[in-house]
């Protein structure tokens, strides 16, 4: 076998194999070109090959000549596809230089087909028979062709609009992947122009002689360019496994938010809020009552909002878009064709802006929380109807003294109205004592009306009632109520009422119950056998944080410093009878009032109760 | 209802309780005198007055009973009326036994009231005699020397003047003149007066300070 002829056909094989890949992978994605100049270049290669084989076997000189000259074509389209290769693969590389270049190439090869025999040689004068590798091959002499400079110059120009390209490509910031490109492919094509078109130029000069070498050159140079198009390859389809990989991620996410909102009973719901269209989910549908697949916007949904409710949602949805806040808000439902009553609804969202900063989407859940509002209202009167309970049972300790308290002023009326009996017997002349007297006796009937109503109010069961209340009012009412008991217990209340005192939130029933409750124990804690006055101190006053303090301090047997946080515990007690609920029906008329309570051993002996409470100051301030 | 010289004490912490009172008191005929306090009474009040007390028990400060062992112990004889709003009977056993008159629920009518006082000043003027006359008894002891007194001693106990000089060691002379002048002395014409006189001022005798 000739290694001429095998070396030199594999070599076109070689080229015609990687293009024929290339051109497959083309015809899968016809958008990448770069492919289809790479096969371009590919089949120029391997013509070349062909080309130079022939012309190391011709045996004329026309034969030769003619060989030259047909060898031109692939050369041209090599130079026409590394420069759209580059171009395309780079994306770098001056326009006005790659057209030049092609430009130049063609009118070679225009030149190359006028002239008389080829581009490169003027006149061939002979075939001289070298021998290689034990063969012998044709190598032309002759007289050069003087335009072979045009030739040469394209050359020379594709040489610089590579390197141009490729330092371009290199000095692309941060891109490690077109460093390499550009040193790859811009430095082999650099170097193997270089190589094959001194080499071309020695050889046609007469100085050397051996076979054309363009086509290992371009074969160099394909294998470069194929070698990066793998690479390309390679990466496209890994990128394409992530993709895969990453949507089935994302596919069992949604599956598993899709069960969790399921399982919650959240309907789902989104607002396009420039085109006002809302994509609910079969949940929001059938909690909201939308019956059908007809298209929902805010109107719509605004339809399905019990009336009362329907201006509050409103007004809060478009102060919300205004503000670009997250709305939440619970609302009535307009009941449905089960109308079992009211359903509760919770609904929250969350406003996305677009680029401008304006609301562009809201995207929100909506829960039925009937259920929980139902409970909660029960708990709620459950807690009332202890409160209620545990006031009757103070108020039932208190009676014997509420009773003395109501005899004073029916006592002093049977005084005053029998000596006026008397008074009006003995004439006119005691007319302006018995006149005093009935204002007297009158005085003294409202007295007693005004504690049998306020008795009757304590007795009451009612919802907690938040009014503007004095807290030095308060404590004097109380210590009104509980005058005859204090006496009967040998205990002096005083009171230090800080003045101007702002006013504070309040239901007076509750707080009325507190504080009888503090003064009760207050009371009791009286060290036993003592048969001196036992003292206590109610006081009024502004804290630094601005709310008002009530505290009430005795100086009785104190509390375990232990047990100070417990006695708010229910079924804590240390009297003989009861259950030990006053202080826990307490705290929690307090924290209802959004207040604390807590208690304190005095430095001297005995302990002191507080609790404070917001004033409606605090209140507005809260909620502005 | 008579006219008397005696006071009637008010004590109460209710001013409306107090001005109705006096009120009613005043337009029966009485002398009413009112403190707004039990201190305010010990304060004020003439100890040599006469009359009765009407008094709140459940008061602030000093209580009605604690007024009323005060008062004991100052060996007081003013009557005591209690009143109250609230009767439990603790309290009331306590306030009787305490030595008062009567105990009296309010509202009071003026009847019961009116009767109360009455009783109160009769009991007040039976027991002030008592004790004038236990005073007089006392001074005209007094004035006796200790034989005379020991021939007292025997006459109160019926014994003869003989029996009477047999026990004493001397004369039935001696023992009659004793007699007659411890007789004039005691201001007593007969045996049988001295014995009552003795009984009387005996009896309701409250010790001289």
């Amino acid at each position: 076998m000739s290694w001429i002829v095998i070396i030199w056909a594999m070599t076109a094989s070689a080229c015609l194999t990687v293009g024929l890949m290339h051109f497959v992978v083309w015809l899968k994605q016809p958008s990448r070109d770069t492919h289809l100049s790479f096969v371009a270049a590919a089949i120029g290669a391997a013509l070349m090959a062909a080309m130079e084989l022939l012309m190391m076997r011709a045996e004329t000189v026309e034969q030769f000549g003619v060989l030259l000259r047909w060898s031109h074509v692939p050369v041209f389209i090599l130079v026409v596809s590394i420069v759209v290769f580059v171009r395309g693969l780079f994306g770098t590389g001056r326009l006005w230089l790659a057209w030049t270049v092609c430009g130049l190439r063609a009118l070679s090869l225009i030149v190359n087909f006028f002239a008389e025999i080829n581009l490169n040689y003027v006149e061939i004068t002979g075939l001289r028979q070298i021998r290689i590798w034990g063969e012998s091959i044709a190598v032309a002499e002759g007289a050069q062709n003087p335009w072979i400079w045009l030739g040469q110059g394209s050359s020379l120009l594709l040489l610089i609009f590579v390197i141009d390209a490729s330092v371009s490509l290199w000095r692309r910031d941060g891109d490690a992947v077109a460093k390499r490109r550009a040193l790859l492919v811009g430095g082999s094509v650099v170097f193997f122009i270089v190589a094959s078109a001194l080499h071309s130029a020695l050889l046609h000069a007469g100085v050397i002689a051996s076979p054309y070498l363009i086509s290992a050159a371009f074969l160099s140079i394909v294998l470069v360019m194929g070698y990066e198009l793998g690479v390309d390859v390679i990466r496209s389809s890994a990128l394409a496994v992530e993709l895969r990989a990453s949507e089935s991620h994302s596919r069992a996410i949604e599956s598993r938010m899709d069960l969790a909102i399921d399982a919650a009973g959240l309907g789902t719901w989104e607002w396009d809020v420039a085109r006002d269209e809302v994509r609910i989910s079969d949940r929001s549908r059938a909690l909201l009552g939308l019956t059908g697949s007809a298209p929902v916007d805010f109107a719509a949904f605004l339809n399905r909002v019990a009336p009362p409710d329907r201006d509050r949602v409103r007004e809060a949805v478009h102060k919300c878009l205004e503000n670009g806040v997250d709305p939440e808000m619970e609302f009535r439902a307009v009941s449905g064709e089960r109308s079992d009553g009211v359903r509760w609804m919770f609904s929250r969202g969350r406003v996305e802006l677009d680029t401008n900063g304006k609301p562009a989407l809201m995207r929100g859940v909506v829960l039925d929380v009937t259920q929980r509002r139902q409970m909660e209202a029960d708990a709620r009167e459950q807690r009332d109807e202890l409160t209620h309970l545990s006031r009757v049972a103070m108020l039932g300790e208190l009676l014997g003294s509420i009773a003395h308290e109501l005899n004073q002023p029916l006592a002093a009326i049977l005084s005053n109205a029998q000596a006026a009996q008397r008074f009006l017997v003995q004439g006119p002349s005691s007319h302006d004592e018995v006149s005093q007297i009935l204002k007297d006796i009158v005085d003294e009937n409202k007295r007693a009306g005004d504690l049998i109503r306020r008795l009757r109010v304590l007795f009451k069961k009612g919802e907690i009632q938040l009014q503007p209340l004095d807290a030095n009012e308060l404590v004097r009412d109380v210590l009104k109520l509980m005058r005859g008991d204090l006496i009967n217990r040998r205990v002096a209340a005083s009171t230090e009422l800080a003045p101007r005192l702002p006013e504070v939130s309040g239901d007076p029933v509750q707080l009325q119950q507190v504080l009888l409750n503090l003064l009760i124990n207050a009371a009791d804690a009286a060290p036993d056998g003592a048969s001196e006055v036992h003292h206590i101190l109610v006081r009024t006053e502004l804290t630094n944080d601005g709310e008002v303090c009530i505290s009430v301090i005795d100086r009785g047997r104190g509390i375990i410093s232990a047990e100070l946080a417990r006695v708010f515990e229910p079924f804590v007690t240390s009297k003989k009878h009861g259950l030990g609920l006053g202080l826990t029906v307490c705290r929690t008329i307090v924290q209802a009032h959004s207040g604390r309570i807590w208690a304190e051993n005095n430095a001297g002996p005995g302990a002191t109760f507080r609790f404070t409470l917001h004033t409606m100051r605090d209140l507005q301030h809260e909620q502005t | 209802m008579s006219k008397l010289d005696p006071t009637i004490f008010l004590v109460d912490d209710d001013a409306a309780v107090l001005n109705g009172a006096r009120r009613l008191l005043t337009s029966a005929g009485l002398n009413v005198e009112t403190f707004e306090s039990a201190d305010a009474f010990l304060d004020r009040h003439d100890p040599a007055a006469m009359g009765c007390l009407i008094l709140d028990v459940a008061m602030p400060g000093l209580s009605g009973l604690e007024l009323q062992r005060a008062l004991s112990t100052k060996r007081s004889d003013l009557p005591i009326i209690f009143l109250t709003g609230h009767a439990d009977v603790p309290m009331s056993v306590q306030a009787m036994k305490g030595g008062a008159l009567d105990l009296l629920v309010k509202p009071v009518d003026e009847a019961d009231l009116l009767a109360a006082i009455d009783r109160a000043l009769i009991r007040g003027r039976a027991l002030r005699e008592a004790n004038e006359l236990a005073a007089s008894v006392e001074e005209r002891l007094a004035t006796l020397t200790p034989r005379e007194r020991e021939v007292m001693t025997h006459v109160v106990e019926g014994r003869l003047n003989k029996q009477t000089a047999g026990d004493l060691g001397t004369v039935e002379k001696t023992i009659k003149v004793h007699r007659a002048r411890m007789m004039e002395k005691m201001k007593v014409r007969s045996v049988a007066e001295l014995v009552r006189l003795l009984e009387r001022g005996g009896v309701s005798r409250t010790p001289m300070q």
